[in-house]
């Protein structure tokens, strides 16, 4: 087979691969959010009959507490990344040039924690006895302690990788340790921070297991909760267009941010940033 | 700056957060679970008492156990083939980096950014009786009703919401291979197959064992996908560990909850240590 032909041949395959796989899933969740109740029950393809956009999208961010949940995500979300990877580039500075051996147990202990399962009902249980129970701090505090993990793992190696020499001629012209932490090693450690911190800004956004347990009531509830409790209430008869057009809201604000920095995003994740 | 690299006590303060963050909201939950899982411990009576193996003796006597770590076990293995296949094959199918493979990792990626709580709901509706893949067959099915299929497909749901980030992974690793030696295997006259199984495959260790890992340990504590499509059914055949959990707590029986958490520990760790290992090993020996 000529080059050119199998190169068409795979687009071609690629393509027939992601009609079922990408595109009918989106079509399905944005065409069925524009129906009336009614029509979107039959789980058709096919455009609205009727069109309802701003009913069911009035009842989502009415019923469904969109902006509440909304900004409850935003509230946790951000200090959670901000928090884990701060912390965690400061302690994989500290992890990739101290030998002091308490220090490595610490980062031992530490890579333990990304690969083992976070014990919830504990969890509940801790924060209770802290009077941090059913709020934002405590959930935040528990998914930074959760979280932080994989960016020391992936950062201490990444320091290690370096020698100290630049650091060294920094503190030699009379820079503090902040300045050299600043200056020197967080750009540095940029291109790794940010990988984490995609791969963290997925999993705290979308979070759903920690936030059933640790946030109460729908005053904390954040986006992936909203949509639970909205679908459940609507359960018997799943209103499909409400769910959909929540579940197309809920996602809505990662796209976007996808979107805007898709490029470093994929770059990011293909330049072998997770090897070692 | 040389006293700064020898004072070993200054480098604790740049540590210390994440530490004592880890320490109490990771260690000592996961230490305080092996004293539950072993207490009983009710919403009935606040009281928290050792009662040694009593809780997995009542998850046994309630048949609940057995089919939970069978489930949770099954639906681990099946999430991880499916996903680390399509991966797999999409990351040889896009490894090179250009415009359309650009297009085309990206709409792969897609699913990814999508929480595992709505895939499933749109996946329930794409499969429902009467939904688009049923009419485009010209079947009726219940994909998620019928005990045959249901929990096939949902490790399928979840490994859909993984594969775009896995494929980059493999991607990474496909470009970390040397291209002097994929060369000078063509050179020796291997062909396409051949170099993928004797340069390729071996030289992607790293990405596998990650890959591998990190599915498999992630899908032990599946829990988002079953919530959002079938919530344990039919009968009991998607009720994954975490699942019972989840209903133990909210029946109020802790201590059997804390039982089933530590479960999955177990399987964790039953699962990671010999698989890292094995992988590590073969990595070596290429």
């Amino acid at each position: 087979m000529r080059p050119a032909f199998r190169q068409a041949l795979k687009y071609a395959a690629l393509t027939l691969f992601a009609i079922p796989w990408v595109i009918v899933p989106v079509w399905l969740v944005v065409v069925n959010s524009f129906k009336p109740a009614g029509e979107a029950a039959e789980l058709g393809l096919g455009l609205p009959r009727t069109w309802a956009v701003a009913e069911n999208y009035g009842i989502v961010l009415d019923r469904g507490a969109y902006l509440t949940g909304l900004l409850n995500s935003l509230k946790v979300s951000v200090p959670i990344v901000a928090a884990v990877v701060l912390l965690g580039a400061a302690a994989a500075w500290a992890f990739g040039r101290s030998r002091s051996r308490w220090l490595q147990a610490a980062y031992f202990v530490m890579g333990l924690s990304i690969l083992l399962p976070p014990s919830i009902i504990p969890t509940v249980y801790l924060l209770r006895a802290l009077s941090l129970d059913g709020g934002s701090l405590g959930y935040v505090l528990t998914m930074t302690g959760c979280r932080v993990g994989i960016v020391v793992f992936l950062a201490t190696g990444f320091v290690r990788a370096f020698p100290p020499d630049l650091e060294h001629a920094a503190a030699i012209d009379g820079a503090s340790r902040p300045q050299v932490f600043v200056r020197i090693l967080l750009p540095l450690l940029r291109p790794v921070l940010f990988v984490g911190g995609v791969i963290l800004v997925i999993s705290v956004w979308n979070d759903f297991f920690f936030a059933l347990f640790l946030l109460q009531g729908s005053a904390n509830a954040t986006l992936p909760l909203s949509l639970f409790q909205f679908a459940s209430g609507t359960l018997q008869s799943l209103n499909w267009n409400l769910v959909f057009a929540h579940v197309l809201l809920t996602t809505l604000p990662l796209v976007a941010v996808y979107v805007a920095a898709q490029k470093r995003v994929l770059a990011g994740l293909t330049e072998g940033a997770l090897k070692g | 700056m040389r006293d700064m690299t020898r004072a070993r006590a200054a480098w604790l303060p740049w540590a210390l957060p994440a530490i004592v963050l880890v320490a109490v909201f990771f260690v000592a939950p996961f230490l305080l679970n092996v004293r539950f899982a072993f207490s009983s411990w009710t919403s009935f009576r606040a009281e928290i008492t050792w009662n040694g193996l009593d809780n997995v003796r009542t998850l046994i006597d309630q048949d609940l156990l057995a089919n939970a770590v069978t489930v949770t076990v099954l639906y681990a293995i099946l999430c991880m083939a499916i996903q680390n296949a399509v991966s797999l094959s999409l990351a040889l199918a896009l490894q090179r980096t250009g415009r359309v493979n650009t297009v085309f990792r990206s709409a792969f990626f897609l699913p990814t950014l999508i929480s595992p709580l709505a895939a499933g709901y749109i996946w329930r509706g794409l499969l429902a009786p009467d939904g688009a893949v049923n009419s485009f067959l010209g079947i009726e099915w219940a994909w998620l009703g019928e005990p045959a299929t249901a929990l096939v497909v949902v490790a399928f749901i979840d490994a859909w919401k993984w594969s775009g980030l896995i494929t980059l992974v493999y991607i990474a690793g496909l470009n970390s291979i040397p291209k002097s030696l994929l060369e000078s295997a063509t050179v020796d006259g291997a062909g396409a197959w051949t170099r993928f199984r004797r340069v390729v495959f071996p030289m992607l260790a790293p990405a596998l064992t990650f890959n591998v890992a990190v599915t498999l340990v992630g899908a032990l504590s599946a829990y988002d996908v079953i919530a959002a499509t079938t919530g344990g059914g039919p009968g009991d055949h998607t009720r994954a560990l975490n699942v019972v959990m989840r209903q133990q707590w909210g029946q109020g029986f802790f201590g059997t909850a804390s039982a089933l958490g530590f479960t999955v520990t177990l399987l964790v760790i039953a699962t990671a240590v010999p698989l890292v290992w094995w992988l590590r090993r073969r990595e070596v020996t290429g």
